[in-house]
């Protein structure tokens, strides 16, 4: 059922330098959320909350590598302080807000959205007391530039900024270790003299910045502190919590305890309850949803992420519906990644014949197969429903095939499209990660089209090589499994990055002159009114062309032990509201 | 050779003159089959591997005898939910006597018969083409002696000092990729990678027993006959020591044989194995693992064929054993 999906995906992910980004909800509400946040009992300070994970340890903890979305959210939550972060809420409206953080508000954007200026709050200090001022931020900034150590997170901070480039293309900045260009850095984020208020400089205006710095890439790093690329086994602190002891594999775990010099009237974002957070690596995951479904001794405080297939009818009696018994522990919601197969244009130009196989695609099987109503509602397109104003149907099942596709496929107007395309027999080949469901997708995949008279060669790839594979335009194929959460609540770290080549997860090797022209006008529209409606129109465009065939808009399960407060799903990253959470006494 | 009553000797108390019947001398083969024919637990093996090998063989018109095929999903079979099939058992009816896949509604029997048909291709061919080799590297190696002896031996040694099952992880995937250069692709390229890389490493033990054997033939009197009156080398070793291999090569090919077909279990599950749609064993159980709490039968089914099929050969194997060499018997 749906879970193998989302994990696989992660797992793909993880290992590929977390392609797959942070989460974001939208402002719409999600009609299926199943878990109302408990009015129980009110936790109180102290107790343990134990994270059960089946991962071998967190792909890193260095702030400006870190970049799935749960990552963001706990480090957020425990670790790293940021200028401004997403408010804590179950509502898909005001859980993705942004409120203040280390500054005193939300920023101030001038010169047309191309400057953007925080101040920050007193009383700021890392875990060794020092204090937090504005050339740390800086510096935290300037290490997403030294691409060569900080490998993998978000790059935004290359791509806003305002340094020149190079002719290769690459920044004129070579970040703080090289230290090339350290003057172009320091005129693009200035910090005032007393050290309280930062500044950037954008070479292009960015009316979201103030979402771009919720990212942990914009957190503090003490410069003298900093070990480079080792600086993931031991990162100072700014949170309420640190790094106490780190040990990955199998029986590892991180745990995490106050930071004697964090104090809460610096900071009414967290109100870090428990006393210690201890992350447990490489257990089962059956196991770990026993655990949490049982609820006994230290597992009543315990948390987890995706629940296993075999669960969910265990643990809940409808997709949007708990067992009695596990009511207000038990959440089913919209989770924020969309899955589609990329077309790969260069080896695929045929409109006619890329139609022609979502006509033909049983999306009603696959969808079964993935798990059903538990994995979530067929996709029209890459922008979800919960992502907001950005989002409007684009009618891809009804209209813009030529005529409406019902769920199983049509193989006759498929055939007839092919006779159309000219192009003769269809033969075609696949890439998807390898696991049991991606199998029987895959099988699902070769029948249904060859309904149509359509080939379709399955090429399974070992999940942990997945998006390094697909990512070589030598080896990939003609189409290709994918999905993708968007950044912050905007369609502008959804459309950009999917469909232009430098936004960074191009499967289709999609390049356009025209296409990209609208793309950068939408990224630099100040009215956000308007730009919803540009983003709405370029997501229809994108399936317009089949550039790709969406699939499913993905539903998550997930539960908690029945002594964790706070039990819903924070929309600004699909996650838990860690800094939220407590335990009940 | 045949022997005639006259040849036979005659004792004292033994009274010929009635008994002009010529009788027969009894072959190596016909006296083990005799003795197989008496032995019930060999000729119960000997029935279910025939079942089996006529299941596999005729596996696309089984299927389309019962009205089933392992391809095409059935929608109508399982629950929009979370793809549950309806009913208990898998689903089993009579239209799916064996119940149908969770999240596909494929058929579980057509697939079981097409994965049996694999499997055994398989561990047929990749025994066969283990024992040829592990046949002719240990006569060599064996009747030659000398240099050639210990180079031979050093190699099965690296062999069997490897660690097989990473390097079959390993070797499949990158197998598959040369073949796919040369333009053999999918599921024929998947089993010859298999089919070959089982063999390479199943060769070596069977070397080590054939050159023991050959040690002690090559020093009897009918190799020295050969010897003296001018056979070739290649002659010697095929045509006088080979014939007297067949016992201890037909059993350790009947314990070959299980081991690969659960060999090929293990890579399918491991996800090396063959590609989708094809299903085998592996891909069953493999699948199962999410699910068996709530559908026990999807364990049991490719579980309980694999481990009949396992156990019969086995038996089998020790069978033959026994009737070559009733001396070693078990009892």
């Amino acid at each position: 059922m749906g879970k193998t999906r989302t994990r696989i995906g992660l797992v793909a992910v993880a290992a590929a330098g977390a392609l797959l980004l942070a989460a974001c909800g939208g402002s719409s509400a999600d009609p299926g959320t199943s878990g109302a946040p408990t009015a129980g009992p009110v936790a109180k300070k102290g107790g343990t909350i134990y994270y059960l994970t089946n991962a071998d340890q967190f792909q890193t903890l260095d702030p400006q590598v870190s970049y799935t979305g749960e990552d963001l959210a706990f480090f957020n939550s425990t670790l790293f302080r940021t200028l401004n972060a997403y408010k804590f809420s179950p509502d898909a409206k005001e859980g993705t807000s942004v409120v203040p953080d280390m500054a005193t508000d939300t920023g101030t954007a001038s010169d047309g959205g191309k400057t953007w200026t925080w101040t920050l709050k007193d009383g700021l200090t890392f875990q060794d007391g020092s204090p937090i001022a504005c050339k740390d931020v800086a510096y935290g900034v300037s290490r997403v530039f030294a691409d060569d150590v900080i490998v993998g997170g978000p790059t935004y901070a290359i791509q806003f900024l305002d340094i020149p480039s190079d002719a290769d293309g690459s920044s004129a900045y070579k970040g703080p270790y090289k230290k090339t260009g350290q003057a172009l850095f320091d005129k693009a984020v200035a910090c005032s003299a007393d050290g309280k208020t930062i500044t950037f400089h954008l070479k292009l205006a960015v009316p979201d910045f103030n979402y771009t710095v919720t990212l942990l890439a914009f957190s503090p790093v003490p410069a003298a502190l900093d070990t480079g690329e080792k600086y993931s086994n031991a990162p100072v602190s700014s949170g309420p919590y640190m790094v106490k002891t780190y040990q990955t594999g199998k029986g590892g775990k991180l745990l995490l305890v106050r930071n004697p010099k964090w104090n809460q009237t610096s900071d009414d974002y967290r109100k870090a309850l428990p006393d210690t957070w201890e992350v447990d690596f490489g257990l089962d995951t059956k196991v770990i949803d026993q655990r949490i479904i049982q609820s006994t001794g230290a597992d009543s405080t315990a948390i987890g992420l995706s629940l296993e297939p075999e669960s969910l009818p265990i643990v809940f009696v409808s997709p949007t519906e708990a067992q009695p018994q596990y009511t207000g522990r038990a959440l089913s919601t919209l989770d924020p990644y969309v899955s589609y197969w990329a077309f790969n244009m260069v080896k695929m130009p045929n409109l006619k014949v890329r139609q022609a196989i979502a006509v033909a695609l049983d999306r009603n099987a696959l969808r079964k197969n993935a798990g059903g109503d538990y994995a979530g509602d067929f996709g029209d397109g890459v922008i979800k429903p919960n992502m907001g104003i950005d989002y409007a149907p684009t009618g891809l099942w009804d209209t813009l095939l030529g005529k409406p596709i019902p769920p199983t496929g049509d193989p006759d107007y498929a055939k007839q499209l092919i006779t159309e395309s000219g192009a003769g027999p269809v033969t075609f080949t696949f890439d998807y990660a390898q696991s049991p469901t991606g199998d029987k997708a895959a099988a699902l995949i070769v029948s249904s089209l060859a309904r149509a008279g359509i080939t379709a060669k399955p090429n399974p790839i070992e999940p942990g090589q997945y998006y390094g594979i697909v990512f070589d335009p030598a080896k990939s194929h003609e189409m290709m499994k994918a999905g993708w959460g968007p950044d912050w609540p905007n369609a502008s770290t959804i459309i950009p990055p999917l469909f232009t080549m430098n936004g960074g997860f191009d499967l289709s090797q999609y390049d356009d002159k025209a296409f990209n022209a609208e793309v950068l006008a939408a990224s630099t529209e100040p009215d956000r009114a308007k730009q919803a409606t540009m983003w709405q129109n370029l997501n229809k465009e994108a399936v317009a062309k089949m550039l790709v065939l969406p699939t499913i808009f993905g539903r998550e399960q997930r539960m908690a032990g029945d002594k964790v407060s706070s039990i819903y799903i924070w929309p600004a990253y699909g996650s838990w509201p860690y800094a939220e959470m407590g335990v009940i006494s | 050779m045949s022997l005639t009553a006259t040849d036979a000797p005659i004792g004292d108390d033994v009274d010929l003159t009635e008994k002009t019947v010529e009788v027969a001398g009894r072959s190596l083969w016909q006296i083990t089959w005799g003795r197989l024919r008496r032995d019930r637990t060999a000729m119960l093996c000997v029935w279910i591997m025939g079942f089996f090998i006529v299941l596999a063989i005729f596996a696309p018109l089984i299927n389309h005898l019962v009205g089933v095929d392992p391809y095409t999903p059935d929608s109508s079979a399982i629950s929009d939910n979370a793809g549950q099939p309806y009913g208990p058992w898998a689903g089993a009816s009579r239209q799916h006597p064996l119940g149908v896949e969770w999240g596909t509604g494929r058929d579980i029997f057509a697939q079981l018969v097409n994965g049996l048909r694999i499997s055994l291709l398989i561990a047929f061919a990749a025994t066969v083409a283990a024992v040829a080799i592990g046949t002719v590297v240990g006569i060599i190696s064996g009747y030659l002696g000398g240099r050639t002896d210990a180079f031979i031996g050093r190699i099965i040694d690296v062999m069997l000092s490897f660690p097989s099952i990473l390097l079959l992880l390993a070797l499949i995937p990158v197998l598959d990729d040369r073949f796919s250069q040369i333009g053999l692709e999918g599921n024929a390229a998947r089993v010859l990678a298999i089919i070959l890389v089982l063999a390479v490493f199943g060769w070596p033990y069977l070397a080590r027993i054939v050159r023991g054997q050959v040690l002690s033939l090559r020093e009897r009197e009918f190799v020295e006959s050969a010897v003296a009156m001018g056979s070739s080398t290649t002659r010697i070793l095929f045509k006088e020591i080979l014939p007297n291999l067949w016992a201890p090569l037909l059993v350790y090919a009947t314990n070959l044989l299980p081991g690969y077909i659960a060999a090929e279990a293990g890579l399918s599950f491991f996800g090396i194995g063959i590609l989708p749609p094809e299903t085998t064993f592996g891909s069953m159980l493999g699948n199962s693992l999410s699910y068996f709490l709530l559908e026990p039968s999807y364990l049991f089914i490719p579980g309980t064929v694999l481990a009949i099929l396992v156990v019969a050969i086995n038996l089998l194997g020790d069978s033959v054993r026994d009737a070559l060499d009733p001396r070693a018997g078990r009892n």
